[in-house]
Formats: C-alpha cells, sequence, structure tokens
C-alpha cells in the first residue's frame, strides 16, 4: 500500500518536477511563466503525434521543441512589447487550448481526445532493488530520472556557472546588468526556451509516459501546480523539487482516496492554499524584519 | 484625436489576432473569410443571434467590470473568476433552500448573497495586499483554484442534488428565476442590470470624487499618497468591489440562464473579463463593446460546430490572442504621446 | 596598450575635453569646456547643482554627444557614440545610485560579465577570489567578497563598484559624489582608496562639491559655474575659501527678501525620533516654525532630510516623541488630517510624488483639495467649479499650457513645478513643508518659484524648506539650521553666516 502510494506519487512528481525547474529559470531570469500549463498540454500532443512514429526520443524532442518555441514566444511578447507577463501567461493558456483542440478538430476530425496507433511509449527502467526500494524505484520512465538528474544540473548551472550567475543577474536588476553589457532581453528570451522545452518534456510523459494517449484535459492544472511548486521553492531547486514530491504526494494519495469518501477536490486545492499561505507568512516575516529594524533604531 | 487613438489600440491587436486566426484556418483548408462572415451572421444576424450573443455577454460584462475597476486604482487581479464561482454557488445554495420565501424576496436576497460572497472572497488577498503588500496577482489567481476545488466539492457531496449524476445543486426555486427578455433566448433582466452597472462606472468615473482619487491612485501611487489619499485602503476597497461585482455576476448567471449551480458553469469567464477590461481600456462603453464581442464569438462558434465542420476552435485560438495582444505595446502609445508633446510644444507650452 | 602606457611619460593626458558644449533648448548645460586630466593623477570637477557636471560626464562617457568640441583621450580627439566606446577607451563611472546587484556576492558582482572560466562554462572560483583579493591589496581595502549585496556596508559596496571598474579594464574612473552616502571614517578610508590608485597609475576624476575632500586628495581642479569652466589649475596653493569664491561667484544678496515677522509657533517638532531602514539613526530631534518664517535645512542628502519630510508629511510613522501643527498633536494623524489641519507639501520627487503626470492640470491642481465643498458636495464632483478653478490657478500663477486639459507631461519643469505650487498654496495653508523646490527647473522658473515661497512668507505662512542648493537656503531662509547625520549641528539666522561656515557645520563640525 505504502509503496504503491510512494511509487504513484513519483511518477505524479515527474511532470511537475520537470515543469516547476523550467518555471524557476524563468523566474530566476526575472518572469513569473503563468503559461506553462499551456505549453505542457502543446507538449503532450506533440508527443503523442511524433511518437506514433515508432520513435520516442523524437517524440521527446519533438515537444520539448515545439513547447519550447511557445515560451520563447512568449517571452518575446514580455520583453520586447511590454505585455503583462501574467495576462500573457494566461493568454498563452487559453490560445494553445484552441489551437490544440482547433487542431484536432482539423487534422483528425476528433473533438478533445486523440487516440493514435503504434504509439512508442517511454521505456521504463526495471532496477534489481531489493523488496520496497525496488516496488518504489523501479520500472519508472527514463523522463523521471532525467527529471531528478536535472535538479542538481539545474542548482549547478544557477550557482556555479557564468551562465547561470549572468542569468540571476538579469532576473534580478535588468537595469544594473544591462549597464555593464548583459544583454537581459535575450536571457529571458532564453529562458523562456528552457521554460517551455521542460513544460513540453512533463506534457510528453503525461501522454507517452503515463497513459498513451492524449485529451484535453491531460493535464489536469499541473501547469499551475508547478507554479505553486517554484513559488514555494523560492527559485532553489532542490526546494522546488521538494515541494513538487510533496504535491505529487497529494496527487497519489489523492487518486487512493477517491471513491472512499474524502474530497478530492478538496484534497487538489492543498497546494494553492498552501502558496497562499507561504506568501502570506513571508509577508508576515517581512513587516516583523521591517519593525526589528525600526525598534532597534529608536 | 484622442478618439482615433482610443479606436487604433483597440483595432490594432484585433486586427493582428484576425491576421494569425486567418493563417490558421487557411492552413486547415479554409476560407477564412467565409468563416469569419459566418462567424459575423451568426453572432449578430437577426434579433435572436443578438439576444443570444448578449446573453453571453452578460456575464463577461461583470467580470470585465470587476477587472476594470481593480485595475483602475493598481490592483492587478485575476480573482473574478473565484468571486464568481463563490457568489453563483451562494446564490444557488439560498435559491433552492429558502423554498418558502416569495420570489420578489428570495431573488433580491440570493443576488446580495452572491455579492456578499463575492466580496468576502477577495478580502484575504485585498488584506494581503493592503496590510503586508504581498502581490496580489498570485494569491488572486490561487484563490481562483480554490474556490472552483470547493464549489465542485460541495456541488458533489453536500450540495448535490438528490437522483443527480453530474456535479449540480437542485434547481433555484421558479419564482426566483429571473425574467426572460426575449423568449425562448436566454437573455434576462440580468443583461439589464449589468447595463445600469455599465453605467453607474461611468457615472462614478467621472463624477465621484471615488472615481477621482482612484484614477490618480492608478497612475501615480506616490504621489496619491502624498495628497493625502489612503492608497492600501483604496486598494482593498477596489479589490472589493470587483469580488462584488463578480459575485452579482454569478449569481445572476445562476438565477438567470442557468437555474442552478453545475460545476464548471463558466467557461473562463473571469479570465476573458481580464481581455475585455485590458481591451477596453477600463472604458465603460469598451467594457459593452469587449464583452459583446467575446460573447457573440462564443455562441456563434457554438451553433456553428452544430451544422458545419468548421474548426470553430479557432474562436478559443482568437481568444487567447486578443488577451495576449491586448496588452502588447506596439508602440503606439509612445508615438501618439510624441505627436502629443510636439502640438504642446506648438501651443505655446515652452518655458 | 599598457606596453604604451609603461612607455608613456608620466602624468600625460589621460582624458579631456575641448571646447565641449552641450545645449538643452534655450539652456547652454556645457559652454565651451577644456580641462585635461593626466594620467596617474586625482582630477577634481567642482561646481554647484546646475554646473554642468552631469552633462559632463555623460559626455565623456557617451551617452550625449556634444554639439561642438571633442573629448580627448591621450590627446587625441575621438567621438564616443555609445556608452561601450567610452568603456573600450579605458573609461568607467561609478554613479551616485548603485549598480551591484542584490543577491549577489560581492564577488559576483566583481566578475558578473568577465567571469573567469573552468570548462563547461563553470566559474573558475579560485581564479576569481585570487583576482579579487589582488584588486582589494592594491586599492589596500577590506572586503569580506562572500557578503551579499544587501548585507554588505555602503563603504564595502563602494569600493566593489570601483575595483570593478578596473577589473573590467578601466584605468580612468569617474567618481560621482561618492562620499555623499559615507560616514566620516568612510569618507577617509576611500580618499585612502583613491590615493592608493592613483599611486597605481590609474586616472581619478572626482565630481564633488565638498571642498575639503577635494582639497585633500585632489592634484588638478576644474571649477565649474554655470556650465562653463571658471578656472582649472592644480590644486596647489588653492585654499577653501578661495575655492568657494570661484564656485558660487560673488555671494549673492537676496534681494526681494523683506525681513521676517515670525509670530507664534505653528510647527513643533518635539524630540522625535525615526526607525526605518536609513543609515542615519534619527532621533531626539526638535525644531520649532513660527508663522511667516523660512526656516532652511541644510546638509548633505541622507542625513536626516527623508526623515523630516516623511515625519511632517506623515508618510513615516514616527517611533517617539510629538509633532504639534498649530498646537494640536499630530503625531499619529494620517496625512489626509495633516493637510486638512493645514500642512502642505512640496514633494522633491516632482515626477512620481508632486505631481500625476499623465492627469490634466486640473485634476493636479485639485488633489488633497478634492473634498472640499468648492469641488464636491457629498461626493460628487463638481465640474463647472473645478474647471473655473483651475482657470483661476493657471492665470494666477502664469501656468503656460494650452488648456488647463491637458496632462500636466506636456508642461516644462518650471510649470509643472508651478502647478505643484498653485495646489499647495491653495487655501491658505499654514505650514509648507517644501523639499527642492527649484530641482530641474530653468532659472526664470526658479525666480518664480522663489518669490511665491517669499509671498507665502509674507502672507503669514511658515515655510520649512529642504534643499540641496546651498545659495538658495541663504537666499530665502530667515534661519538656516544645518543637520549632520540626524541631528542639529548649527543655527544661523538670515546673513549670520557666510556659506563656507555653513558648509563646515553641514559636515559636522558643530557651531560654537
Amino acid at each position: 500500500m505504502i509503496t504503491e502510494i510512494l511509487f504513484s506519487a513519483l511518477v505524479m512528481t515527474t511532470p511537475l518536477v520537470l515543469a516547476s525547474l523550467g518555471g524557476l529559470i524563468h523566474r530566476s531570469s526575472g518572469i513569473v511563466n503563468v503559461g506553462l500549463d499551456g505549453m505542457m498540454l502543446l507538449g503532450a500532443l506533440v508527443a503523442l503525434i511524433l511518437a506514433s512514429g515508432g520513435n520516442w526520443a523524437v517524440a521527446l524532442v519533438g515537444a520539448a521543441l515545439s513547447a519550447g518555441v511557445a515560451g520563447w514566444l512568449m517571452s518575446l511578447g514580455i520583453t520586447r512589447l511590454s505585455a503583462n507577463e501574467i495576462i500573457v501567461g494566461l493568454g498563452l493558456n487559453i490560445a494553445i487550448a484552441g489551437a490544440v483542440r482547433f487542431y484536432l478538430k482539423a487534422a483528425y476530425g476528433s473533438s478533445g481526445n486523440l487516440r493514435l496507433p503504434d504509439v512508442s511509449r517511454l521505456p521504463k527502467i526495471d532496477l534489481p532493488l531489493p523488496g520496497p526500494f525496488g516496488a518504489v524505484l523501479s520500472g519508472h520512465s527514463v523522463l523521471t530520472w532525467i527529471a531528478w538528474a536535472l535538479v542538481p544540473l539545474t542548482a549547478w548551472v544557477l550557482t556555479r556557472t557564468a551562465l547561470g550567475l549572468r542569468l540571476r543577474a538579469c532576473g534580478t536588476s535588468a537595469v544594473s546588468s544591462a549597464a555593464i553589457g548583459l544583454h537581459p532581453k535575450r536571457m529571458r528570451e532564453g529562458a523562456g526556451f528552457v521554460a517551455g522545452a521542460l513544460s513540453g518534456l512533463a506534457g510528453a510523459y503525461l501522454s507517452i509516459g503515463v497513459v498513451g494517449l492524449f485529451n484535453e484535459g491531460i493535464t489536469g492544472g499541473r501547469g499551475f501546480i508547478a507554479l505553486a511548486a517554484f513559488y514555494f521553492g523560492a527559485n532553489r531547486p532542490w526546494a522546488t523539487a521538494a515541494c513538487a514530491l510533496l504535491f505529487g504526494i497529494f496527487d497519489a494519495v489523492q487518486i487512493r482516496l477517491q471513491g472512499r469518501g474524502f474530497p478530492a477536490e478538496l484534497i487538489q486545492t492543498l497546494p494553492y492554499i498552501m502558496v497562499c499561505v507561504v506568501l502570506l507568512l513571508l509577508g508576515l516575516a517581512a513587516r516583523r524584519r521591517a519593525e526589528g529594524k525600526a525598534a532597534s533604531h529608536g | 484625436m484622442k478618439s482615433l487613438q482610443a479606436a487604433l489600440t483597440i483595432l490594432f491587436p484585433i486586427a493582428i489576432v484576425l491576421l494569425i486566426g486567418a493563417a490558421a484556418l487557411l492552413a486547415a483548408g479554409h476560407d477564412p473569410v467565409a468563416v469569419y462572415a459566418d462567424l459575423m451572421t451568426e453572432a449578430f444576424g437577426g434579433t435572436r443571434r443578438i439576444a443570444a450573443s448578449l446573453s453571453a455577454a452578460t456575464p463577461l460584462i461583470f467580470t470585465g467590470l470587476a477587472a476594470a475597476v481593480a485595475f483602475r486604482v493598481g490592483v492587478f487581479t485575476v480573482g473574478a473568476e473565484g468571486s464568481l464561482y463563490v457568489g453563483a454557488l451562494m446564490a444557488a445554495w439560498l435559491g433552492f433552500t429558502l423554498t418558502g420565501l416569495n420570489g420578489w424576496l428570495l431573488a433580491p436576497l440570493c443576488l446580495l448573497a452572491g455579492t456578499v460572497a463575492g466580496t468576502l472572497w477577495m478580502l484575504p488577498p485585498g488584506l494581503m495586499k493592503a496590510r503586508l503588500g504581498i502581490d496580489e496577482i498570485v494569491t488572486t489567481l490561487m484563490l481562483n483554484f480554490i474556490a472552483i476545488g470547493l464549489t465542485t466539492w460541495l456541488v458533489n457531496g453536500p450540495l448535490l442534488a438528490p437522483g443527480a449524476a453530474n456535479s449540480s445543486t437542485p434547481q433555484v426555486v421558479e419564482t426566483a428565476r429571473l425574467t426572460r427578455l426575449m423568449p425562448p433566448s436566454t437573455l434576462t433582466t440580468g443583461f439589464l442590470i449589468a447595463l445600469a452597472l455599465l453605467f453607474a462606472y461611468a457615472f462614478w468615473q467621472r463624477r465621484r470624487v471615488g472615481g477621482y482619487e482612484t484614477l490618480i491612485g492608478g497612475l501615480a501611487p506616490r504621489f496619491a499618497g502624498a495628497s493625502g489619499i489612503d492608497m492600501p485602503g483604496l486598494m482593498l476597497r477596489m479589490l472589493l468591489l470587483s469580488g462584488a461585482i463578480a459575485g452579482l455576476g454569478g449569481a445572476l448567471q445562476v438565477l438567470g440562464p442557468i437555474g442552478r449551480f453545475v460545476a464548471g458553469f463558466s467557461t473562463g469567464y473571469g479570465f476573458t473579463g481580464i481581455a475585455v477590461a485590458i481591451l477596453a481600456r477600463g472604458n465603460p462603453f469598451g467594457i459593452l463593446i469587449g464583452a459583446v464581442l467575446f460573447g457573440g464569438l462564443s455562441t456563434a462558434g457554438a451553433t456553428i460546430q452544430l451544422f458545419s465542420d468548421v474548426p470553430i476552435e479557432i474562436v478559443n485560438i482568437l481568444q487567447g490572442l486578443i488577451m495576449i495582444f491586448a496588452v502588447a505595446d506596439f508602440g503606439l502609445r509612445g508615438w501618439f504621446a510624441r505627436r502629443a508633446g510636439r502640438q504642446a510644444a506648438n501651443g505655446g507650452a515652452t518655458p | 596598450m599598457s606596453e604604451m602606457k609603461q612607455a608613456d611619460a608620466a602624468r600625460g593626458p589621460r582624458l579631456g575635453g575641448q571646447g565641449l558644449s552641450k545645449s538643452f533648448g534655450p539652456l547652454m548645460a556645457n559652454d565651451r569646456i577644456d580641462f585635461v586630466a593626466r594620467r596617474g593623477t586625482i582630477h577634481a570637477i567642482v561646481g554647484g547643482n546646475g554646473a554642468g557636471k552631469s552633462t559632463l560626464m555623460n559626455i565623456l562617457q557617451g551617452l550625449l554627444t556634444p554639439d561642438a568640441g571633442t573629448v580627448l583621450v591621450n590627446g587625441a580627439p575621438v567621438a564616443f557614440r555609445s556608452p561601450n566606446d567610452a568603456i573600450r577607451a579605458g573609461i568607467g563611472m561609478v554613479h551616485q545610485e548603485f549598480t551591484l546587484i542584490p543577491g549577489l556576492t560581492l564577488l559576483e558582482n566583481l566578475i558578473l560579465g568577465a567571469e573567469p572560466r573552468r570548462g563547461l562554462g563553470a566559474i573558475d572560483r579560485q581564479a576569481a577570489e585570487a583576482r579579487a583579493a589582488a584588486l582589494a591589496e592594491l586599492a589596500g581595502v577590506r572586503i569580506d567578497w562572500s557578503l551579499t549585496e544587501e548585507d554588505a556596508p555602503v563603504h564595502m559596496r563602494q569600493a566593489v563598484e570601483i575595483l570593478r571598474l578596473i577589473y573590467r579594464g578601466a584605468d580612468v574612473l569617474i567618481l560621482d559624489e561618492p562620499t555623499a552616502v559615507l560616514a566620516p571614517p568612510q569618507i577617509r578610508e576611500l580618499l585612502a582608496l583613491m590615493r592608493n590608485l592613483r599611486e597605481k597609475g590609474n586616472t581619478i576624476l572626482f565630481i564633488s562639491h565638498k571642498l575639503d575632500e577635494v582639497l585633500a586628495v585632489a592634484d588638478e581642479v576644474t571649477v565649474l559655474r554655470s556650465g562653463r569652466v571658471v578656472v582649472s589649475r592644480p590644486a596647489e596653493g588653492l585654499d577653501k575659501a578661495e575655492l568657494a569664491r570661484l564656485m558660487t561667484g560673488e555671494p549673492v544678496e537676496a534681494p526681494t527678501a523683506k525681513p521676517a515677522l515670525p509670530g507664534a509657533a505653528v510647527l513643533e517638532l518635539d524630540r522625535i525620533g525615526a526607525g526605518g531602514e536609513g543609515a542615519v539613526a534619527f532621533q531626539d530631534f526638535s525644531l520649532t516654525l513660527r508663522a511667516g518664517e523660512i526656516v532652511g535645512i541644510a546638509g548633505v542628502a541622507g542625513n536626516g532630510q527623508d526623515e523630516i519630510v516623511g515625519l511632517v508629511s506623515g508618510m513615516m510613522p514616527a517611533a517617539r516623541g510629538a509633532i504639534r501643527l498649530a498646537g494640536q498633536d499630530i503625531t499619529r494623524h494620517s496625512t489626509r488630517e495633516r493637510r486638512a489641519l493645514g500642512l502642505a507639501y512640496l514633494s522633491p520627487d516632482r515626477k512620481k510624488e508632486g505631481l500625476c503626470l499623465d492627469a490634466s492640470i486640473a485634476d493636479n491642481l485639485i488633489a488633497s483639495h478634492q473634498h472640499k465643498p468648492r469641488f464636491a458636495a457629498q461626493g460628487f464632483l463638481k465640474p463647472r467649479a473645478i474647471a473655473d478653478f483651475a482657470a483661476e490657478r493657471v492665470a494666477a500663477f502664469e501656468i503656460k499650457c494650452a488648456s488647463p486639459r491637458q496632462p500636466v507631461r506636456a508642461l516644462s519643469g518650471g510649470n509643472q513645478q508651478k502647478v505643484a505650487m498653485a495646489r499647495e498654496l491653495y487655501d491658505n495653508p499654514r505650514v509648507l513643508l517644501a523639499c527642492q523646490p527649484t530641482r530641474g527647473v530653468d532659472i526664470r522658473g526658479i525666480a518664480a518659484i522663489h518669490e511665491e515661497i517669499l509671498g507665502f512668507r509674507d502672507s503669514g505662512g511658515a515655510v520649512l524648506l529642504i534643499s540641496e542648493e546651498l545659495e538658495e537656503l541663504v537666499q530665502l531662509s530667515d534661519r538656516i539650521v544645518t543637520i549632520y547625520s540626524g541631528r542639529i549641528t548649527g543655527e544661523f539666522p538670515r546673513g549670520g553666516a557666510g556659506m563656507e561656515r555653513i558648509g563646515r557645520t553641514m559636515l559636522g563640525e558643530v557651531a560654537a
């Protein structure tokens, strides 16, 4: 029972880790990305269509590229046309959802669903681990392991490389960064591509990793949960991944408890409530700090 | 000059979006001109269709206005969707519980309850913004999901209509339902309330001290503060007003076209309302036009779907893109500002 | 390049200007400026506000193109098209607003944009630390490179700003009022750092109006006044009195000011203290302002001016003490309540706090008065009355505009400030809190604003005048109070002391 829940928690966590890392990178560059959900949806559809050609690797690349371009275009709107990032993100979600349905109708004559023959599913990795470890860790798809490998990689890039340093600098102060010759706009656009690409992979995991088909509700709002995770993680990759894991566990537990009288809809709102609570606590702490400073001066 | 600027800033993004939509239609093998013409005919060709479009526009007027009143003072709420849901649920609950009450009493009571619920829903983010300076965008976005989850749970459990399979409450008492203006269309007196609200807003904006204070508060918050305007309090009040308007809109949907609360009854009214408000730049007449446009698009889309193979999902693409391009700055404003500056210089305003 | 530097005779010309001129409309900001800063020297550029210093710096940095004349690099004429050209020529500038990035450590801020690397784009931390340590040693300063920007003390941040320029290859350092934000011991440290960098062959352009500091470090001095070079000469043999005279020209006597007839006390600050984040602990501050007098606050920026403004206007809560306006305790009153009791406030930040640039002149004129019966009844505005009022104020204050419905943004700086004045002086306020009332205003506008302030005083108003322009303070104030580090260091009646003496007490010397 516990091992099953943990196994499915890791499954639920995978798309969240991918998308929230993307959101984290974009946010480090200075943009709050509300469009992760739409890019995930796009990645899910593209992956399924390409995987039907028989190669899951091609499907992953295609999902990452297409959603990456969406993220890049979104960033262009924000950096070059100074559009509000939140509105653009929400608009992108609506537009992509529309485009996906439009395409399904135009190309397949179907409304909202797509089932294709010969879909090449993501391969699963079996680990010869004993007992409960094997039950939890064995049998996950490659993308799960890639997602977790990306966590230390992201942390390393952000803190230890020139690129990460510049990204953080541009995210904190575009004016000061531009003054010493960096290109904050290009940085944000590049980060937007990465955010899109990672969300696209998250979508691909849902369509060709978990279920093997596509429907328009496949993301289940996970793009917004990812938003909650990177808000919660405050730009720290490990903390963000830990939040994603927490939300993944919620998800797994909630699926288990469904039909046993537990209010699934309420459990699903927990991540969102937590974001509000965290923001409230941060705000209270900031005020206490300011008051403390005032008191020590007085 | 000013109206030209207003027209251009509204029409330019729409034109771009229509072009992109046309490209998508062409790629899918459809004649964009024909599709757009069909859409226009289905939306506004004839009284019945116009009535349907106005009915669809009604909730958008409320959410658009809800967004506009908050944006006016610089509060960037995206929370109309949440207030709409809780307002609708509250109205539905009273509407099927207080069956003994006279319709003339019950209907206003339901509307009031919806308004209050929508207002209270914005209290936490409002207080967080006013007292602690916590970013309202994220909190209101999160509250939308919470409202949707909460109401869905309620109508699947405690408030589920007996015997009903889908997630909805029982029907509201018939006597509390709003009058249909042009049966069989779902256009109700709710639309008239929306219009009245728009007029009230137009008047308030220009003639009330509050309209003046929100104007300068939104344009120059520090100036407003130095002039003695209590900015945090004003922001809180406008966010609550925004919630009230959205809550009333939800209640009117329940007493109007739907007759009960159904989970997922809003097709993103709150989000479309943001697009409406931004496109209108807060102008009440613009909100009306925008809401009717979006409302017309969605009803036309729904009907065309019934008898043609045109991928009418193009309507969703157009909605999302309009939202994006409505907030984009194509340099038009800068261009107008430079022109205005030159004119001022010629008008003798040099030092 | 560096060999050339070695070969070049020490003290050859490094950066200069020849006939540099730049005008903005009718204002000649720079008028045929000639100067030469020699290699390995500290060259001070001295002048009051509006003397043309910032225009000159912008030209030297490639941010502005001169109308006439040329910039000289190593004695040869060059034309900078962008700041990058200046950086390539080895010229870097430290602005008054720091540009270090919060969240990054000082080390990261140092190397940002030119990081030493190992493979895979990874930062070579050891190399970076070694370079940082070498730079600190060269400059003779102690820096804890692992501190983040927000945790580092201000003098350390400033040292990093300067060292970052050297790290990036500059050997000409333009420092704009670098001591404005520092306390005296830190100032001594900064001056030592400047000397050390000079010894290593760097050239420093030191922009300042603090005469002691200039005389302490500068090898040569160029004095600007009204856009022109008054003198450009070696510092040796200059004394402070002489330098002050060169900077200000002949002392200007206030021609229009009648003697004040002060009445009863209207504003009393009684041992008030502020909390907040400023470097200055502002406490136990007492000051009394009487009707019919102008009290000027003189001090270097950041020595308590913001606290006085915040506490009097009600935008900053008082941590202790009491403020009384016309006998009423207003310590806990909101800004609106204070205004209702007769407080008027002319903000130093005209664009953001003093006016709403995108609203009409009329809307700006009624701000803070919008509730008064003349403009509104039961919350309904009276458009006709507002229009009449606007027309009346525009005429009375000679605001040049096409119509009161025009946005304020379309007006010139002087006319914008007149709009703010016309609003604040309406309805007979008791106290006018006037901050930098003539900042960014041309000469004619300044005269008009000064006249309004004096007129307000003559009609019995009390003015608390805060200004960075010592000349303006001397001209207008019936009393000048000097502040330093949040404390009053001296008080001078009109004509009671020369600018030089007031300047000294502004710098912390307590007046006997």
